[in-house]
């Protein structure tokens, strides 16, 4: 009796087993599937008792996460664990040399109205300071932004 | 956290509403987004993100290029059309840059610096 129901147990469970290894591969080939789907590249996907581990280098921290929602709503997958990195970005260059850079940002500064505002740059980084009406802040810190610099410090003030 | 985690709604809004981007890294760690808008809504919608981001923008790790598409078709790189007479380093003068700045941004219609023809159009990095 004992040896007939161990026999059924282990049968059971070697079904059991079986079945749990080949749901992961089947998982694991869907999850794949959709990452392919939402244009995902760069990313390896293996799936362990319904857990999906991610792997692989990828540029964009979006990517990462679009990544792991991606896995995350496939039917089976019980959870996510991201091992997905980002690769160092590339070095950010200036757009143009220094006085040409603060030449162009006064030149725009002006134009946009944005007088009271004064620049330097160093190095490609751009310290901003002085002040600017409050309803022209945004509009002179972008004019700042969209000149091709590496970096801002922002001491600009607003007036009223 | 880096700056991507931090401006990773911004990035996501950008992906969502048609903005294209690069992103590099400038100077201490600064995420330096270069991209275009399908429209200035959309620009807009990227820059209410980054005020609520980093308010008054005070933080100094991000530079947020954009444009939109039309400021891109209507010239956004400064051309400059070749007259007789000219040189790399005449032009380069009027711009207060240095003539190896227009030949490295020319390199593709230019073979020889020294030889540069009237009527010809120069991108201008400026």
């Amino acid at each position: 009796m004992k040896f007939r129901y161990l026999t059924v147990l282990s049968l059971a469970v070697a079904l059991l087993l079986s079945a749990c290894g080949k749901k992961d591969a089947d998982i694991q080939k869907a999850v794949q599937d959709k990452l392919a789907a939402d244009n995902v590249t760069g990313v390896s996907a293996s799936v362990k008792d319904g857990v999906a581990t991610l792997t692989g280098e990828v540029a964009d921290q979006t990517v990462k996460s679009k990544a792991e929602n991606s896995a995350k709503g496939v039917d089976g997958v019980k959870s996510v664990t991201n091992n997905i990195t980002l690769r160092p970005l590339p070095q950010a260059t200036p757009a143009a040399p220094d006085p040409a850079l603060t030449g162009k940002i006064t030149e725009n500064l002006k134009k946009a109205g944005c007088t009271g505002a004064t620049v330097e740059v160093v190095n490609g980084k751009v310290t901003i300071k002085g002040s600017v009406p409050e309803a022209k802040y945004v509009e002179c810190i972008q004019v700042v932004n969209q000149s091709g610099t590496t970096g801002i410090d922002n001491q600009l003030q607003k007036s009223k | 956290m880096s700056a991507q985690e931090k401006y990773q709604s911004l990035l996501e809004l950008a992906n969502q509403n048609g903005t294209t981007y690069e992103l590099s890294e400038g100077d201490n760690g600064t995420l330096v987004v270069n991209g275009t808008a399908p429209s200035a809504e959309a620009k807009q919608q990227l820059w209410d993100e980054y005020n609520r981001l980093d308010p008054d923008f005070r933080s100094g790790d991000l530079v947020l290029n954009i444009s939109t598409s039309a400021d891109a078709a209507g010239g956004g790189v400064h051309t400059y059309t070749v007259e007789s007479g000219d040189n790399l380093s005449k032009i380069a003068g009027k711009y207060g840059i240095s003539w190896k700045a227009i030949w490295d941004s020319n390199r593709d219609i230019l073979k020889d610096p020294d030889k540069i023809y009237p009527g010809q159009e120069l991108k201008i990095p400026v």
